[in-house]
């Protein structure tokens, strides 16, 4: 299949807008993300059906459905496997994951260390709202200490995962933060995320109307967030970046903590390479059994 | 003179006894014998006890055999490690290392007395000729070749292929090894001679292939372009042969970081519009079973294959069982039917995993390969296939009209919908594993649920009349009847041969189609049938009880089920038939003079 980027006008922002309805409360931090990558996909300008949209399970997942891409509403925690499929099945495809905090830092944690280090060419956008909101409001993984949710009455007795400084420690070349509170800031980290040539994390703060906490509402990260390039962050600079990412938690960044301005070679880029230098010692499949033959 | 012959040896990890198996198989093919080989291992990684089983006929062959013909001892404690796999009878002549000091009256085989036992200087020959203990398993060929007159020249062209590139020497040592053993024979001749014939039956040009490389290259052969696993005893060489193999026709490979992500990267392939496939053993299969439900009601294709072993847990690595045939069919939440396909031996591994290809994609399913680890990792000569017979199945793609307005879950007369993938222009659509109307659209409507439930498993009616997914043998009108599935499949047609000779009319029913069940199928074979058994290595009996659930199954068949690892021997079979015959022909002549 060939690659087809076209002008970046031609599609527009609707046009990667299913006409399913969204199941999420008013309100919800999901909305704007949905909107950033409708934007962000419309500035790639690739087709919506050259476009394979993963999730998991969670309020967060359903969003593949109110996109126009191919969309894959998978089970909880294992969007990345099947996203890696697909992309090594067919690497010219333009290849999103998204999912929330659960499904990628809890139940399908195991997964993200080893999608970094395969560097396939995905964007993976989660949702961390620090709660889990599809199930009625119980600890999540990067719940803060402390917490008191349906499941952690007296509250919570673990330390949260920190996202970004996971996915920087597994050796990412990509990673970056953003809100909803900030569109034009998070469709501009997405873009960048889908096209940088390799694995991209991007983390968005989206915050859960029903469940969450008032100081994680739109209005109060409008407040406190401040953008990586407005502390003059060089997002080369790995060390810096995590040092950064440590404030997870504490302080709002968004932007990109870092890029690799040499990143690794994709999984898919090195099978395509095996498949041309092993192509010439292929048997005809009829012939496939005579390598059985002893001579 | 033989026709059939099975030699069984066992030695310690070093001692090359398994490569010596592996060197008398690949000297029988190119003689045009038909022959089997199977390994066994104790648990340890290096070292440890290791054995292996030759048998070696002039006529097609379908299991290992039963008790050893000629039993090949390099030292007793690992030997008698391997019990009833290597199983020593009056008939059996044993051939021992001497330095054991074991007196040929005092073998430590209690209550057997084997037909001849010979104390060879096995160790002392090898480092008398070859300079090294090393070549004691070139001693063993020479003795093999000299007393069984088979693969002199074969063999001697393996050993320069092995040891060519370690030096003259060494090659030197190995061939003088094999000469002395060979002479050693030669001088001492057995008490019966066990020469091997020959027959018309004997074809040139014979593959040696263990299960595990056949499935794979047969899944190559059927167009199969990506697979993603996670290494599991004993199914790893499949993920291996991947590895080797698929660059080279286009396809990629992944070994994933577990078993859950190696189905979940196959799934994803599927939806990208590739035949796919993954390949694992009991513990992999539970973890596995989740994606598998998404495959179902996502309807996408793909081959997962159970090498079975002992279970549960752990269990028993490194030993066959077919005690998975309950999770294969069953283990899933929901409503689902999902094809089971198994086949009998390495021959038919070729035939069944095209076909479990061919199902998936046709029906739009996941489809379970349950082989085992006694197929998977033995050798059989197979003659040459025909891989033009075969027909090869694609997906149903969906059609410019269909792509107008794209319903994926379409309704149709079959049930199979068109399915586009990633790429197709008009072909987008939402794969998921929540319920989903016609469009794919999320429901959580019962009446669609219902509707959607019914299209996923009467899709799968017609496999249930697949009449060539079934292997019926013996005599139609049998009173008499046997089931037996996998590759206990091959112990049983030698059985029922066996029974044949013995006067004891009876049939055979071989399903290569597990699940879902052809009640039909079976209901026309146990027509006319009094008793019988159903053959298998599980302790529950496991088809036996499925069967119960789905047939009506003569009240005289019994299971004879054993627990893994416990070979069933085909005259194990003919003695419980000849126990069914007796007690077929006493309650006939009860029912002619009633007891007064």
């Amino acid at each position: 299949m060939s690659t087809t980027t076209r002008p970046a006008d031609e599609y527009q922002a609707k046009d990667y807008k299913s006409d399913l309805k969204p199941i999420w409360c008013p309100g919800c931090g999901d909305f704007g993300v949905v909107q950033a990558i409708y934007r962000a996909l419309s500035s790639v300008g690739r087709p919506p059906h050259e476009i394979a949209f993963v999730s998991g399970i969670g309020c967060s997942s359903r969003i593949p459905g109110y996109t126009t891409a191919y969309g894959f509403n998978s089970v909880h925690g294992r969007a990345l496997p099947i996203a890696q499929g697909i992309k090594l099945a067919n690497p010219d495809l333009l290849v999103l994951v998204a999912g929330g905090d659960g499904d990628g830092f809890s139940i399908g944690g195991g997964h993200v260390a080893h999608a970094v280090r395969r560097n396939m060419d995905l964007t993976y956008i989660v949702m961390d709202n620090q709660i889990y909101g599809l199930t009625k409001g119980q600890l999540s993984p990067t719940s803060p200490r402390g917490l008191r949710t349906a499941s952690s009455t007296w509250g919570s007795l673990e330390d949260p995962v920190n996202p970004l400084l996971y996915v920087l420690g597994y050796g990412a070349s990509f990673v970056a933060q953003g809100t909803p509170a900030d569109m034009q800031g998070l469709a501009a980290v997405i873009e960048e995320a889908v096209r940088f040539p390799g694995f991209a994390f991007v983390n968005v703060q989206s915050p859960c109307v029903t469940y969450g906490q008032e100081e994680q509402s739109l209005k109060a990260q409008k407040g406190i967030m401040q953008t990586l390039a407005s502390l003059g962050h060089d997002p080369a600079d790995r060390l810096k970046a995590m040092a950064l990412a440590s404030e997870y938690g504490h302080k709002l960044y968004t932007g990109v903590f870092y890029r690799n301005p040499e990143p690794p070679p994709t999984y898919e880029a090195e099978a395509r390479r095996r498949q041309e230098e092993t192509r010439a010692q292929a048997r005809p499949r009829e012939r496939i059994l005579e390598m059985f033959r002893p001579q | 003179m033989s026709n059939d012959i099975v030699i069984g040896m066992a030695g310690s990890g070093g001692d090359g006894i398994v490569s010596a198996g592996d060197a008398m198989i690949t000297a029988a093919a190119l003689e045009g014998y038909h022959a089997v080989l199977t390994k066994s291992f104790g648990p340890q990684i290096r070292g440890g006890e290791s054995s292996c089983r030759v048998r070696i006929s002039t006529r097609p062959v379908l299991s290992s055999g039963g008790a050893l013909d000629l039993a090949v001892a390099l030292n007793w404690e690992d030997f008698l490690k391997f019990g009833a796999e290597l199983p020593v009878n009056g008939r059996t002549t044993v051939i021992y290392e001497s330095a054991t000091g074991v007196p040929p009256d005092r073998l430590p085989l209690p209550g057997v007395t084997p037909w001849e036992a010979i104390a060879v200087p096995i160790a002392e020959m090898a480092k008398q000729n070859a300079g090294t203990e090393k070549a004691k398993n070139s001693v063993v060929l020479g003795l093999l070749a000299g007393w069984l007159g088979v693969g002199r020249d074969s063999l001697v062209a393996g050993l320069r292929k092995k040891f060519s590139k370690k030096g003259a020497e060494v090659l030197q040592g190995n061939e003088n090894a094999f000469a002395a053993g060979v002479q050693y024979a030669a001088e001492h001749p057995l008490r019966e001679p066990r020469t091997l014939g020959t027959s018309d039956a004997m074809v040139e040009g014979k593959l040696v292939v263990d299960g595990n490389d056949m499935c794979a290259a047969a899944a190559l052969f059927a167009g199969c372009e990506f697979f993603g696993g996670y290494p599991i005893t004993p199914s790893s060489e499949i993920m291996q042969f991947f590895g080797r193999e698929v660059w080279k026709y286009g396809g990629a490979m992944i070994q994933c970081e577990d078993e859950i992500a190696g189905i979940g990267a196959v799934v994803g392939a599927s939806f990208a519009g590739k035949k796919a496939m993954t390949a694992t053993s009991g513990p992999g299969m539970s973890l596995k079973t989740e994606m598998l439900g998404l495959a179902s009601i996502a309807e996408l294709p793909l081959v997962c294959v159970n090498v079975q072993r002992g279970g549960p847990s752990t269990g028993l690595p490194t030993k066959s069982e077919q005690a998975d045939l309950f999770q294969a069919c069953f283990s899933a939440h929901g409503d689902v039917v999902r094809p089971v396909l198994a086949p009998t031996s390495v021959e038919d591994t070729f035939a069944i995993t095209v076909e479990a290809f061919n199902v998936a994609e046709h029906y739009q399913t996941p489809v379970i390969l349950l082989s085992d680890q006694e197929i998977a990792q033995r050798k059989e000569t197979v003659d040459p296939i025909d891989t033009k017979a075969f027909t090869i199945v694609e997906r149903r793609r969906p059609t410019a009209a269909d792509l107008g307005k794209y319903e994926r879950f379409k309704a149709t007369d079959s049930g199979i919908s068109p399915l586009s993938h990633p790429g197709m222009p008009g072909g987008n659509y939402l794969a998921s594993g929540i319920e989903h109307n016609e469009r794919g659209a999320p429901t959580a409507s019962g009446e669609v649920h219902a509707r959607m439930n019914d299209k996923r498993i009467h899709k799968l009616d017609p496999l249930m009349r697949r009449r060539d997914l079934f292997l019926v043998e013996g005599d139609g009108h049998a009173p008499v009847a046997l089931v037996a599935w996998g590759s206990v499949a091959g112990t049983a047609r030698e059985a029922l041969e066996l029974a044949r000779r013995q006067g004891i009319q009876a049939k055979l029913l071989v399903p290569k189609l597990l699940f879902p069940v052809a009640e039909e199928i079976y209901a026309d074979f146990f027509r006319g049938v009094q008793a019988g058994l159903v053959v298998e290595q599980s302790h529950q009996g496991q088809l036996y009880r499925i069967l119960r659930m789905y047939v009506n199954v003569p009240a005289g068949m019994q299971p004879l089920a054993k627990s893994g690892s416990n070979p069933i021997l085909p005259t194990s079979i003919v003695e419980r038939l000849q126990k069914i015959v007796l007690g077929l022909q006493r309650q006939r002549v009860a029912e002619v003079e009633p007891a007064g």
